[in-house]
C-alpha cells in the first residue's frame, strides 16, 4: 500500500513537472543560448561513450541471429534480419540504457548537488524561479542531444553489423545489399520515434529525481541511483507499448509489411 | 548484501516481463515477413532471450541499481571519513567491503537471470497464445526442443561474470571518489556508466568466443 502511494505520487510528480516546463517552454521562457552550451556539456562528451556502444550492440546482434539463420541456411537473409531487428528494438533500447547511465545520471547528479548545496534556494531567494534558469534548458539540451546521440548510435550499429560480418565471412557489399529488402521506412520512422520518446524519458526523469533530491552526500548518491533505475524501467514499458502499438496499427492498416 | 538482490527482484520481474512480450511481438513481425508464417517465433524468441537479452538486460538493471548503489555508498563513506577510520582499526577495507559484495552481486546476477528468463518466457507465452494461437503446451515444447542445456550454462558463465564487473568497477569508482557532495554524484555516474559499457562489450567477447569460434 506505501509502496504504491509512493509510485503513484512520483509519477504524478513527474508529470506536473513536465506540464510545468512545457507551460515556461510556450511562454517563451527559454534560453537557447544556455541550451546550446548545456548540449556541448552533456552531448559532445558522451559521442565516444555511444559510437562504441553502437558498434558492439550492432556485432552482438549480427553474432545472434546469424547462429539462428545458419541452421536453416538462411543466411542471405543476415544483412536485413539483423539491421532490422536492431534498428526496431534492441538498439535504441540498449543505448537508451547507456546514455540514461551517461547524460540522464550526470544530469541528475549536477541538479541533486546544487538543491543539496543550496544552489537552488540561493536562486529562489533572488526571486527567481530555478526551474526556468536550471531546468528549462537542461531538459531541452538533454532531449535533443539523447535523440541525436541515439541516431548516432543506432547508425553505428549498422557499421558495427556490417563489421561483423566482414570478420565472419559474408560479404559486406551483400549484407549492405540485403538492408534495404528487409528495413522498410515504417521501421525507421518507429525506430525514430522511440529514439525520442527515450529522449523525452531520459531528460523529465533524471531533472525531476535531481530537481527533488534531499540530504547530504548520501541523498546525492540516492538520486543518482533512483534516477537511473526508474528510467530502465520507463524505457523498457515504453519499449513495449510502441512496439504494441506500431503492430496494432500495421495490422490495421496493412502497411509496413513487403 | 544478499538483500540488494532480493529488493532488486520486482523491477526485473516487471522489466523482463514485458521484454518476453516484446521479444515475441518482434519477432513475429520479422517471421512474418521473412518466412510468411510464424510457428517458429515461440522458438527464436527463447533463444534469443536465453543466450542474450536475459544475461544483459539483467545485469544492466542491476547495475543501476547496485553498481550506483555501491559506489554512492562507499564514496559517502570516504566523504565522510569512515574509510580513513577503518583503515585506523588496521580493518583491510577490500577485505571487508568489497568481497561480500562481490559474492552478493555473483550470487544474485545468476540467480536473477534465471528468475528474469523465466518470467519473460512466461510473458511470451502469454502473447503466443493471445496474438499467435499457439497453445501454452506446444510454446513450452518448441522452447525445451531448441534451447539447448549448453546454453543455459553458458548464460550463467555470462551472468557470473556480469556479476563480478559490476561490484570491482562501481567500489573502485567508491573509493577513487574526491571530496565533497558533487564528488559522490559523480563517482555514482561513472559507476553506471563504465560497467554498463564493459557489459556490452564483454557481452561481445563472451558470445564471440562462446559460439562463432
Amino acid at each position: 500500500m506505501e509502496a504504491s502511494r509512493k509510485l503513484v505520487r512520483t509519477f504524478g510528480g513527474m508529470i506536473l513537472f513536465s506540464l510545468e516546463c512545457l507551460v515556461l517552454t510556450f511562454q517563451n521562457k527559454t534560453k537557447w543560448n544556455q541550451v546550446v552550451e548545456q548540449i556541448f556539456q552533456v552531448g559532445v562528451r558522451s559521442l565516444g561513450m555511444t559510437i562504441t556502444a553502437g558498434l558492439f550492440v550492432g556485432a552482438i546482434m549480427a553474432i545472434q541471429i546469424d547462429l539462428q539463420l545458419k541452421d536453416f541456411g538462411a543466411e542471405a537473409f543476415l544483412g536485413g534480419l539483423s539491421t532490422s531487428a536492431t534498428l526496431r528494438n534492441v538498439g535504441p533500447v540498449l543505448i537508451a540504457f547507456l546514455l540514461s547511465g551517461k547524460v540522464g545520471a550526470y544530469t541528475s547528479a549536477e541538479l541533486a548537488t546544487m538543491g543539496v548545496t543550496e544552489q537552488l534556494n540561493a536562486i529562489r531567494l533572488l526571486g527567481a524561479n530555478p526551474i526556468e534558469y536550471i531546468i528549462l534548458p537542461r531538459i531541452w539540451a538533454v532531449v535533443i542531444s539523447s535523440f541525436l546521440l541515439l541516431i548516432v548510435g543506432l547508425m553505428m550499429t549498422i557499421f558495427g553489423g556490417v563489421m561483423f560480418a566482414e570478420i565472419i565471412g559474408v560479404n559486406a557489399l551483400n549484407y549492405i545489399y540485403n538492408i534495404p529488402s528487409i528495413v522498410t521506412g515504417w521501421s525507421i520512422a518507429l525506430s525514430v520515434v522511440k529514439s525520442f520518446l527515450f529522449g523525452v524519458l531520459i531528460a523529465v526523469v533524471s531533472c525531476y529525481k535531481g530537481y527533488y533530491a534531499r540530504g547530504g552526500s548520501v541523498g546525492v548518491g540516492a538520486a543518482v541511483q533512483s534516477c537511473s533505475v526508474t528510467n530502465l524501467m520507463l524505457i523498457i514499458l515504453f519499449d513495449f507499448l510502441l512496439s504494441m502499438a506500431s503492430s496494432t496499427l500495421q495490422d490495421l492498416f496493412n502497411v509496413g509489411y513487403l | 548484501m544478499y538483500l540488494l538482490g532480493v529488493q532488486s527482484v520486482p523491477i526485473i520481474f516487471v522489466s523482463l516481463g514485458f521484454v518476453g512480450l516484446m521479444m515475441i511481438l518482434e519477432l513475429a513481425f520479422h517471421m512474418r515477413l521473412v518466412l510468411k508464417h510464424d510457428a517458429l517465433v515461440p522458438a527464436f524468441s527463447a533463444v534469443l532471450m536465453v543466450r542474450e537479452l536475459g544475461p544483459v538486460i539483467t545485469c544492466l538493471l542491476l547495475t543501476s541499481r547496485i553498481g550506483a548503489g555501491i559506489a554512492a555508498e562507499i564514496g559517502s563513506m570516504k566523504v565522510t571519513e569512515q574509510l580513513d577510520a577503518l583503515k585506523m582499526l588496521s580493518i583491510d577495507f577490500i577485505d571487508y567491503l568489497v568481497i561480500p559484495r562481490w559474492i552478493g552481486a555473483v550470487f544474485s546476477a545468476c540467480t536473477l537471470t534465471v528468475l528474469s528468463i523465466a518470467v519473460a518466457l512466461f510473458g511470451g507465452a502469454f502473447l503466443a497464445t493471445q496474438k499467435l494461437g499457439t497453445s501454452p503446451g506446444e510454446y513450452l515444447n518448441t522452447v525445451f526442443f531448441f534451447v539447448k542445456f549448453s546454453d543455459v550454462v553458458r548464460c550463467l558463465i555470462k551472468a557470473a561474470i556480469f556479476g563480478t564487473l559490476i561490484p570491482f568497477i562501481a567500489a573502485y569508482q567508491g573509493f577513487t571518489c574526491g571530496t565533497g557532495s558533487a564528488a559522490v554524484g559523480e563517482a555514482a555516474t561513472q559507476a553506471v556508466v563504465r560497467t554498463s559499457l564493459s557489459i556490452i562489450i564483454a557481452d561481445f567477447i563472451l558470445t564471440y568466443l562462446f559460439y562463432a569460434i
